[in-house]
């Protein structure tokens, strides 16, 4: 089986091209490092401005991706080496991580999972609730296959006796594999920032400070504790605070650019808390209000008008009380005072960080980066998705942060102009 | 109000570089543990800064009341160093408050300062040769070298001449801050207290998050107290400038060791210190600030070696130390504390005096 496209990551933007290179015609390989695709987008509770759920408009393009018969799935895997060996012919070595699981023979019972006794942290969760060591990713995740995470696991055996198909096998490798390709489309998307990294702020420290993904999930339909509850004490908060550009704009992380949606979801979860915690105040503390898409002002005035407060000012710090409230330090701009308040709970509007790994794949050419450490278009204005090796293409949050729209809208345009120089290439369309 | 569109030029030469960094966030402001909702800072004066409120600045207490921690610095989402930024408003401040017009020189030309420093330093030497004794070469004589009775009385002329002038800056400060209020005579009594509180101890300093700060400063500021008082009573207990110095147990010679090691300590500390830039407060360095390190350095280290020399009897290399030991501290004295950096002796206490005493007249009225 030969493949013309190699996209890699799963998420919405590498879901997208592969869905339209495979309506094109065209054999596509899509390598995934986690054990699901759905990418960030399956995690969100609801998007902006139309909050629309994004569970629900997620797992219809994964289930049109998994079940797609030009698209080849290969989660759990990662992209090793690629040598480029003349136009149209990328050869690439990828590894297939073991999941101890034979994925053809579990049917996704979860038997292994209610028989496994070890809890960790689960990771789709944010570590806010546990997760079984034989598990399954997330309820909706695709393929719907257990994994064991060998790490954790204490070899007691009670899964591989649970399992009514006999699919556990322990004895499972990691397995290299190499394939060719004709083009490669790189779509790794974004890596949250460590808000550790703003000491300030406490994260990590302090255990009702949370990050916004964390609070996506406590928002989400498919939420851990179906409520919104502070982590200290488990109490339902009265008073949340937001902190805006934590991570993005920042020159004293090295990271002068705008993450282009921190101001937007914060928005968004603030208006959820109008439903999910009617009695709570929020306040929004932001250097500016980014609203530049289509509808985001509104949004934005919509979210002003229901009463959430939005306050000029960026935090400085935070304290930690006894009772696990927190101080936010702030000077108030518009009005030119000093402000501390205390709350419930904080919440750091955590920015987008580049996810360039994959460049490193690429042996014997080189994929350029641009200095915040995103892919670089060859041009940012009038050819975004192009890289500067001819045959690779970049979608999605790779490139930079951007929101879910645009993210779709790139993808499509790496598709065609995948397909633009597949077809220079010289690769044969699949006529179904 | 007038606007001054010259301004951030004007302090780009008081090392003010990164005004236009700044996007007014008020990070800097709320992380300050001394800026407070009355007397607000950074921000607002870089927001003058931008503005060019010089007018504003001019009157303005509030640079006084920063002791440049960093931790503005370390966290300005713009890198704007607004501590720098506070550090040219009172390098300025200095300049307006002096009415000779050499401090605004020294801070922005480097011909003057090392024309300053320069004849200040040939004159000295040059009256040192011309009003020296006779030179006694088989044991140590520095009275005889240097006559107590040329020595103190110029000493003193000197010193009042600075005094004068210091207290005439003060006096313009106090112009400048108080404005238009008046402030009843027993107030100025009654804050007295405020003045020679943060003159000894600078209270202020210890509000800042790095302690260490404050350590070394009290040390610098200690031992030059401590050699200062030695200088002027010598004249009563002839332990410096004597043919005969006392035995190294006599309380003089000891509380001298503490302001040698004390002093010789902080500024070697502040000179690595710049030199590495690890630190906020020694990133960014000024010419002034140099200045002001390298001559006090040299000023402390020339006064150790005559005390060496004159300890293992070594006539001429005495003679010569104490000469040169003079040489820089004529100029260290006469530019830096009436006219530059050091003058800030006096300014960060009298501007906590002033600024209550200026509160308390508002409170009455």
């Amino acid at each position: 089986m030969s493949y013309d496209v190699m996209v890699i990551g799963g998420g919405i933007a590498g879901m997208e091209a592969s869905l339209t290179l495979a309506d094109a015609g065209y054999q596509v390989l899509l390598v995934e490092k986690s054990p699901s695709i759905g990418g960030k987008m399956i995690e969100l509770s609801k998007v902006f401005p139309t909050l629309d759920c994004a569970g629900c408009i997620t797992t219809p393009k994964m289930a049109a991706t998994a079940n797609h018969p030009n698209i080849t799935i290969m989660t759990y895997c990662e992209v090793q080496e690629i040598y480029k060996e003349g136009e149209g012919k990328f050869r690439v070595k990828i590894l297939k991580k073991p999941r101890y699981v034979k994925v053809d023979d579990c049917i996704g019972c979860q038997r292994c999972e209610i028989a496994c006794p070890i809890f960790v942290p689960k990771e789709y969760e944010y570590g806010l609730i546990g997760r079984k060591v034989a598990y399954i990713p997330f309820e909706m995740a695709s393929p719907r296959k257990a994994l064991i995470d060998l790490d954790n696991c204490v070899m007691c055996g009670r899964c591989e006796r649970a399992c009514p198909t006999d699919a556990i096998d322990f004895l499972q490798q990691p397995e290299v594999v190499e394939e060719e390709v004709k083009a490669v489309i790189i779509a790794t998307g974004f890596k949250p920032f460590d808000a550790c990294l703003k000491k300030e702020y406490g994260y990590g420290r302090y255990k009702n400070v949370i990050h916004a993904l964390e609070m996506e999930r406590l928002l989400a339909p498919s939420r851990p504790y179906n409520w919104v509850l502070r982590p200290s004490d488990g109490k339902v908060p009265d008073r949340i605070a937001y902190v805006l550009c934590v991570g993005s704009r920042d020159k004293s992380l090295d990271f002068p650019i705008c993450s282009r949606v921190c101001c937007m979801y914060s928005t968004k979860q603030a208006i959820l808390f109008t439903s999910a915690l009617p009695l709570a105040d929020v306040t929004i503390y932001y250097m500016d209000i980014r609203a530049f898409g289509k509808g985001f002002e509104e949004f934005y005035n919509m979210a002003e008008d229901m009463g959430i407060r939005f306050v000029k000012g960026k935090v400085a710090k935070i304290t930690e009380k006894e009772d696990g409230n927190l101080v936010v330090r702030v000077e108030n701009i518009d009005d030119g005072t000093i402000e501390e308040e205390e709350y419930d709970m904080v919440v750091l509007s955590i920015g987008l960080t580049p996810n360039s790994e994959v460049v490193k794949a690429f042996k014997n050419v080189e994929i350029e980066l641009d200095p915040f450490g995103f892919i670089k278009p060859v041009s940012e204005n009038t050819n975004p998705v192009l890289t500067n090796v001819k045959g690779v293409f970049v979608a999605g949050c790779a490139a930079g942060p951007k929101d879910i729209p645009d993210s779709v809208a790139e993808a499509n345009a790496a598709a065609i102009q995948c397909i633009d120089y597949l077809y220079e290439v010289g690769a044969k369309v699949v006529v179904r | 109000m007038r606007l001054n569109v010259d301004f951030t030029a004007k302090l780009k030469k008081f090392g003010a570089e990164t005004t236009y960094e700044c996007f007014n966030c008020g990070n800097c402001t709320a992380i300050c543990p001394l800026s407070t909702n009355e007397e607000q800072f950074p921000r607002k004066f870089i927001r003058y800064l931008q503005l060019g409120l010089e007018s504003k600045i001019r009157s303005s207490v509030e640079p006084w009341l920063c002791y440049y921690c960093g931790e503005c610095q370390q966290t300005c989402p713009r890198q704007a160093n607004p501590g720098e930024l506070m550090m040219s408003v009172r390098r300025y401040l200095t300049t307006v408050y002096d009415w000779t017009g050499l401090s605004k020189r020294l801070y922005t030309s480097t011909t003057w300062k090392f024309l300053s420093v320069g004849i200040l330093f040939f004159a000295t030497l040059f009256i040192v040769y011309l009003l020296h004794g006779p030179i006694v070469t088989d044991h140590t004589e520095l009275e005889t070298f240097a006559p107590a009775e040329i020595v103190h009385p110029a000493g003193y002329v000197f010193g009042t001449i600075l005094a004068v002038i210091l207290l005439g800056n003060v006096y313009r400060m106090h112009k400048f801050i108080m404005g238009d209020t008046k402030a009843p005579f027993s107030l100025y009594i009654q804050e007295l207290g405020t003045l020679i509180k943060h003159f000894a101890i600078q209270a202020r300093l210890r509000l800042c998050e790095n302690k260490s700060l404050w350590l070394k400063h009290w040390l610098l500021m200690t031992g030059y107290t401590a050699a200062f008082i030695l200088v002027q009573v010598d004249i009563l207990t002839f332990w410096s400038l004597t043919n005969n110095p006392p035995p190294a147990w006599h309380p003089a010679k000891i509380l001298w060791t503490y302001a040698t090691v004390a002093m010789l300590y902080a500024t070697t500390v502040a000179i690595i210190g710049r030199l590495k830039k690890e630190e906020p407060i020694h990133q960014y360095s000024h010419s002034t600030d140099w200045m002001f390190l390298i001559l006090l350095w040299l000023t402390v280290f020339t006064g150790f070696l005559v005390r060496i020399f004159m300890q293992f009897d070594l006539p001429l290399p005495t003679y010569y130390a104490f000469a040169i030991h003079l040489a820089f501290t004529v100029p260290l004295l006469g530019l830096e504390v009436p006219f530059t950096k050091w003058s800030h002796l006096a300014y960060r206490p009298f501007a906590l005096y002033f600024l209550n005493v200026k509160r308390r007249a508002l409170e009455g009225e």
